[in-house]
């Protein structure tokens, strides 16, 4: 490691805190504790990969697990859709997140909606949904919003305040994207039906802000890391702070296997890996386990002890369960001249008209809609795709099909609701083990009937707005089987003041062990409409002001 | 999206044609093509490291009707994908071999049993196209038409996309940087100040 303020502890003297996971939650977390003079070993299982290492190499990232390890990196996964089903072991990851330093906002599209008010209270506004675990959160948008502005302006987000933005406190810090083609489309559909596109806010920099320089539109975005650091990931934005505070070290190449925890419930020290199988434990004062939706449950039940046999944490039974991934939908318009989506970032437009679908259509649900490259801009996944409105996936009508498809479409794309269900989870496998020996994730999922409707009304709005913009051809499509994993890995432990029902409280901290922390996707209550990171980080921001403070008065 | 995969059909019928079937080793025309090609760009040298050449000269038979040389711009030949092929299927790949090299055997076995020729790579283009949409649905074929793709598409470092033919064929341009406009409508939406 390069950076000279980077502290080496001994792990049989405890730190302040152990963060495992360096992601969208961990990056903050760490350098937020780390500035405020607190001892910190973040443990991340993979490596540092910083701007000069990235490629525009779709055969290493998508087909040979680089950046999202699966069943050929020794991490496989099973997928069941319910409980009565033996769960089988997929290509690839079903929860797909990244493993490297700054996690998946490494590679994500840096989409950053807020979440609104109407997502912290849902339950109470909509009622009882049969069949889900639908619960308001524990804090509302008022009392998160000063975080979403500080993630606007620590880790750097563009975008342009206006009348489609929920209430802020403070503008963005760089000017909207420049507007793609698909965006134009987009625009041009929505306002026919009198409808409203408005720039995204990504979280990926139209102009250098914090020592970073702007974007240059290369297109090789989502499912790729950023060569010049344009894009807000943690590992650009947070980890550098933290490594130059002088108090965080950084171990990469480090899988956490257990937590450990003394007889009065209080968690002593993480056992981990190291990359050559050397088992090593950090003591520590206190955890904040930051390791994503998938991996935190997972994490947590391989804690067990003979005191929580359920699992760390675990006493309301809320540990893995409530899985919610977000819904979408894809429509692809045909364009009689070029619209080349797969240049630039992923998205540079969106419609927030349906954020809460009017209920006499008879079920619950919401979401926005964006434009897309067919095949997040990248050649070999449009290839493999097939053509779309060619009736045959290999031959000379294909090829002309494919090259007049890469360039002449634009997708409009849905992202909706997940509700979350009693039924929806992470847990371990009982017979699939990974190459650390440990039981493989499995995940059993089945979308509820809202889900199916929202994806569709979803679909259909975007049906509409390709017409009114004039697509020469349309094809429609939104998963009618159900989702089979998810990007977007969330609820598996989620917050709630009551402890019966809830893993931590409203400020993240578990209810049952009073030293350990939980910040990542897995706090939270309801899905929102599709792009969670923002929330995220958010939260992560808010957290750490929290343990902070309750570290200075003692109270860890 | 394409149909599910299907390995058992093929290698069932596979194993019918199979026992009685003699393996030819001369040089096919599709694959001294692409070697003299390659050799004239100036790129890797035209050998294997885990193909024999019957073996790549039947596979690249295939992939060059998966992404035929037409007017519509390079295919699997002048992109040099049965290089990247060839290379994968030693290393990443490894496990493909077998199901390639099976569903090789399967296909020549067909078209001496349909057409009296003596290998699939001898067929004319009609003959072959007939005989690949009977099996479209196969393992076989979808695992060779997905490293057709890889090998037109992913880097040239792998050893395919030569001269970046891939890119070419579906005007991708190749390279770092863009600025706006980035196509038509963008453009149109500036000129006129929408």
């Amino acid at each position: 490691m390069a950076d000279a303020a980077m502290p080496r502890y001994s792990t049989r003297v405890p730190v302040d805190f152990v963060v495992i996971g360096s992601g969208a939650a961990g990056g903050i977390v760490a350098k937020e504790l780390s500035s405020a003079g607190l001892s910190v070993v973040v443990l991340e299982q993979g490596p540092y990969l910083k701007a000069q290492d990235f490629t525009h190499d779709e055969w290493a990232y998508n087909h040979n697990e680089e950046l999202v390890w699966g069943r050929r990196k020794g991490h496989p996964q099973t997928f069941r859709r319910s409980a009565d089903e033996k769960a089988r072991v997929v290509d690839g990851a079903v929860l797909s997140y990244a493993h490297n330093v700054g996690g998946s906002s490494v590679h994500f599209s840096g989409n950053f909606w807020r979440l609104r008010p109407i997502d912290f209270h849902e339950a109470s506004e909509v009622g009882l949904i049969p069949g889900t675990t639908l619960a308001d959160w524990p804090l509302s948008y008022e009392e998160l919003e000063p975080y979403y502005t500080r993630v606007d302006w620590e880790i750097g987000v563009s975008g342009l305040a206006g009348p489609w933005d929920p209430p802020r406190s403070r503008g963005y810090p760089c000017k909207p994207m420049p507007v793609k083609s698909s965006g134009v489309l987009l625009e041009r559909g929505a306002k026919a039906l009198g409808w409203t596109a408005y720039p995204a806010p990504v979280a990926i920099l139209s102009e250098a802000h914090n020592g970073r320089p702007p974007c240059i539109h290369c297109g090789f975005c989502n499912g790729f890391g950023c060569e010049i650091n344009a894009k807000s990931s943690s590992m650009a934005t947070m980890i550098p702070l933290a490594l130059a505070s002088g108090h965080c070290e950084l171990r990469t190449g480090c899988t956490a296997a257990r937590i450990e925890t003394d007889e009065n419930g209080r968690v002593t020290e993480v056992a981990y890996w190291e990359a050559d199988g050397t088992l090593q434990a950090q003591r520590a004062k206190a955890v904040v386990l930051c390791a994503n939706g998938a991996e935190t449950p997972r994490l947590l039940f391989l804690s067990e002890s003979a005191r929580m046999p359920d699992g760390l944490a675990n006493s309301s039974g809320m540990v893995g369960q409530n899985l919610m991934f977000n819904g979408s939908s894809r429509v692809v318009g045909l364009f009689e001249h070029e619209v080349n989506a797969h240049k630039s970032i992923a998205t540079t437009r969106v419609v927030h008209d349906f954020y809460t679908i009017d209920r006499k259509h008879g079920f619950y649900g919401g979401g926005g809609i964006d434009e897309r490259s067919i095949s997040a801009g990248r050649p070999l996944q449009a290839a493999l795709g097939g053509s779309i409105f060619g009736s045959s996936h290999w031959g000379s009508e294909f090829k002309r099909n494919l090259a007049l498809e890469f360039t002449h479409t634009a997708s409009f794309n849905g992202h909706c609701t997940s509700l979350p269900l009693a039924s929806n989870n992470v847990t371990l496998d009982p017979d699939v083990k990974d190459t650390w020996g440990r039981p493989a994730l499995r995940t059993t999922f089945m979308n509820h009937p809202d889900d199916f409707a929202t994806m569709k009304f979803f679909m259909e709005r975007s049906v509409e707005m390709m017409e009114a913009v004039g697509a020469l051809k349309i094809d429609s499509s939104y998963n009618q089987t159900g989702q089979t994993g998810g990007v977007h890995l969330l609820g598996t432990c989620r917050m709630g003041n009551d402890p019966a029902s809830s893993v931590v409280d409203r400020f993240n901290r578990s209810h049952d062990v009073e030293n350990l922390f939980i910040v990542d996707g897995s706090s939270m209550v309801t899905s929102g409409r599709g792009q969670p990171t923002m929330t995220i980080m958010a939260l992560a921001f808010r957290a750490a002001d929290h343990i902070i403070a309750a570290a200075r008065r003692g109270d860890i | 999206m394409l149909p599910t995969l299907n390995r058992r059909r093929f290698l069932l019928r596979a194993g019918f044609f199979s026992a009685q079937f003699t393996l030819l080793t001369s040089t096919a025309l599709t694959l001294a093509g692409a070697a003299a090609r390659a050799e004239d760009l100036g790129q890797t040298s035209a050998t294997f490291t885990t193909l024999n050449a019957t073996e790549a000269a039947g596979l690249l038979a295939i992939a060059a009707r998966i992404l035929p040389e037409d007017d519509a711009g390079p295919g699997a030949v002048s992109g040099g994908v049965i290089y990247f092929i060839d290379r994968v299927l030693g290393s990443s790949r490894q496990e493909w071999l077998g199901l390639l090299r099976e569903g090789l055997l399967e296909l020549d076995a067909q078209a001496v049993s349909r057409y009296g020729s003596t290998r699939f790579s001898t067929l004319d283009s009609a003959q072959q196209d007939a005989l690949l949409r009977a099996i479209e649905d196969t393992e076989f074929f979808v695992t060779l038409r997905t490293l057709t793709m890889a090998g037109m598409f992913a880097l040239p470092e792998y050893g395919g996309n030569h001269h970046h033919a891939g890119y070419t064929l579906i005007g991708f341009g190749h390279q770092h940087a863009w600025q706006p406009p980035f196509g038509h409508y963008d453009a149109d939406y500036m000129a006129r100040g929408e």
